[in-house]
């Protein structure tokens, strides 16, 4: 019997050609919305965590500043000091500590010049960490050797910051030739894959960063807990930023393990989602409360025809059925005109993010985001017409039926 | 013939409540229905004769007193149960026609018969067959709005035909038709009495039809005037 309600809501739709898609209209902008940002906010999530995923599990990243107040130390250029990096170093159980450090300089090669990232890396110490720890490794070509001018580069710079360029050839960096030496397999991310690394001193050097750096990476050696280890890390710390209290201020460090950091890539990235699911929904809302709208006028101008409905011998499930999968239908219907569009947007944002490597965001299209998009207006549909159609099944065959015209 | 009712009302009040005032539409009315039986009802406008249409019908719930569906009480009947019953045992038929608009004349007549869960096959053949039977084989694609008052009242009937009733209830099925159109569909009805022995009531203004019948019901202000069994003083075979 389903079959034939369903045509018979069908038909109705049909009737009021405008309205129905007026209404759909409607639904289609909400989950838009939401299917584009969800798709690229999971998509963001899923890059970030693959990223993390490549640094190991013996590794723990040192900030200064507050957890609650991440921004300060960002916006507000707290550094770790050189003190710091020592006292790091000097904790049982650290094996090696790399500043992470980073810069953007005009670069030029040949006739381009542009504007890289320059990192520093502390080869002489700590190759086998950057290489076993941090996930780089060679594609073609070698490690630069401590204290020359060499460079490495990312695997995006010979195709896409320089196309065309050649290990064995020459940058130029503020006046100085480096030789690239070597290019790193891609490490998932176009800021990490479109770096130029270099040594630590050197770096230092044509930089004039010559202090410290904004964070610290610390390798645990084997046999020791790592949430040991970077518990006694930010006591140290602590303590020494307390000694040196003189010149004011307590000062607080972030030691995070990458477990850690995951958990806060989840937790950001969760708390994203549920702000763009919030948003998103809310214009999923109004177009629920246009299918409320559109469904009650309806129940009202065809009141006559659920008097006939009930004459003949429809029960008030029966009502209720075909109410419901007439608004259904209006949700389905606007669930699927957002879906593709709305998907489409992120990919055609992910594409975009390809091209131009200021900003690198992919867009996750998933059965899963698909099937919930779907059942989310079907759901929004059901529930929109629920009311008008429980309203049209309370309708006495009498009195409905008398209401002529 | 044994005077088994299909329809019995027992003291039946309909009462009205307007704030603080009650309107009496019916004031205890007490009519058997019997099988096979041709009943006309008569009364001026506002007599509660529709009202009574209606009880009879089944589309209202009494205020006080019983309405008997074959022998059931329908007020102790569930919503369900009632519309169920009245889809299978009681055929429609009104003034205003009142089809679906967005339906054709098929859809229309198989309409009733979905609610019975009746199969698509057995559905089709039985509405084909039943606007054949009244001359509408070439309109049954056609919509309400594209046939004359006449062809709809047809279709109208056949659908009130479609789950095979006991009884028609027809509430002033010519009155929006011209007089010959009017008259044609009332031999339908006539003839449905006579050669399917289909139980019949029928409200009207029209005393011609009066004299078809075999029972004729006036009703004024609410009760029963004159109840007239004369079915002894009709022939039917003219």
């Amino acid at each position: 019997m389903f079959k034939e309600y369903l045509k018979i809501a069908i038909k109705n739709l049909r009737t009021r050609q405008l309205r129905s898609w007026l209404t759909i209209f409607g639904i289609v902008i909400g989950v838009f919305l939401i299917m584009s940002l969800l798709s690229l906010s999971q998509g963001l999530k899923a890059t970030v965590l693959n990223q993390l995923k490549a640094v190991g599990t013996d590794i723990v990243m040192i900030m200064p500043g507050n957890i609650s107040d991440i921004m300060t130390t960002i916006v507000g250029n707290i550094q770790l000091s050189e003190e710091d990096l020592n006292v790091i170093k000097k904790t049982p159980g650290v094996e090696a500590v790399l500043p992470n450090v980073y810069k953007g300089e005009i670069v030029k090669y040949q006739n381009t010049s542009k504007t890289a990232i320059l990192a520093g890396m502390d080869l002489r110490n700590a190759l086998n960490v950057y290489i076993e720890d941090m996930g780089m490794k060679i594609a073609t070509g070698r490690w630069p050797v401590p204290g020359k001018r060499e460079v490495i580069v990312g695997s995006l710079v010979p195709t896409d910051v320089f196309p065309g360029m050649k290990t064995n050839t020459t940058i130029n960096i503020k006046g100085k030739q480096f030789e690239i030496v070597g290019v790193l397999k891609s490490r998932g991310s176009k800021q990490d894959d479109s770096m130029i690394g270099l040594d630590l001193d050197i770096f230092r050097s044509i930089t004039g960063e010559r202090q410290g750096a904004p964070q610290a990476i610390a390798k645990i050696a084997a046999g020791y807990s790592v949430d040991q280890v970077s518990k006694d890390i930010k006591a140290n710390l602590e303590t020494q930023a307390k000694r040196q209290a003189g010149h004011g201020g307590e000062s607080a460090y972030l030691v995070l393990t990458s477990d850690a950091m995951s958990g806060i890539v989840d937790n950001i990235m969760g708390i994203i989602q549920v702000v763009v699911f919030a948003f998103g929904s809310i214009a999923v809302l109004v177009g629920g409360i246009g299918i409320m709208n559109t469904m009650y006028t309806s129940v009202r101008e065809r009141t006559r025809e659920i008097g006939i409905l009930k004459a003949v011998g429809a029960k008030n499930s029966t009502i209720v059925l075909i109410f419901l999968i007439e608004s259904g239908i209006i949700g389905l219907i606007g669930g699927l005109g957002g879906m593709i569009p709305g998907l489409g947007l992120a990919k055609l944002i992910q594409a975009f993010g390809q091209v131009h490597p200021v900003f690198y965001i992919e867009a996750s299209v998933t059965p899963g985001i698909i099937l919930f998009g779907l059942l989310f207006s079907f759901g929004v549909g059901c529930l929109s017409g629920f009311f008008p159609a429980r309203q049209a099944a309370k309708l006495k065959p009498v009195e409905a039926l008398r209401r002529y015209e | 013939m044994v005077a088994d009712s299909v329809i019995k009302l027992e003291n039946v009040w309909k009462i009205y409540q307007f704030d603080k005032v009650e309107l009496a539409v019916l004031k205890g009315v007490t009519l058997d229905i019997s099988r096979g039986s041709f009943v006309v009802i008569l009364g001026p406008s506002g007599s509660g004769k529709s009202t009574l249409l209606n009880m009879l019908g089944c589309l209202d719930l009494p205020s006080k007193g019983r309405v008997l569906l074959d022998g059931r009480d329908i007020s102790k009947m569930s919503e369900d149960d009632l519309a169920q019953a009245r889809g299978k045992k009681i055929g429609f038929v009104f003034q205003q026609f009142n089809l679906l608009q967005n339906l054709n004349a098929l859809e229309n007549v198989m309409l009733p018969m979905i609610f019975q869960g009746k199969s698509e096959t057995e559905r089709k053949k039985r509405a084909e067959s039943l606007l054949a039977s009244l001359g509408l084989q070439d309109r049954i694609l056609h919509r309400p709005a594209e046939l004359s008052g006449g062809e709809q009242q047809r279709i109208a009937i056949a659908r009130s035909l479609s789950n095979n009733p006991e009884i028609i209830v027809a509430d002033e099925p010519t009155g929006n038709l011209d007089s010959t159109t009017g008259q044609k569909i009332m031999e339908i009805l006539i003839n449905l009495h006579k050669d399917e022995k289909k139980t019949i009531v029928v409200v009207t203004h029209d005393p011609a039809i009066a004299d078809y019948s075999s029972q004729v019901v006036h009703i004024r202000d609410g009760e029963i005037a004159t109840n007239h069994l004369n079915a002894e003083k009709v022939l039917w075979d003219k």
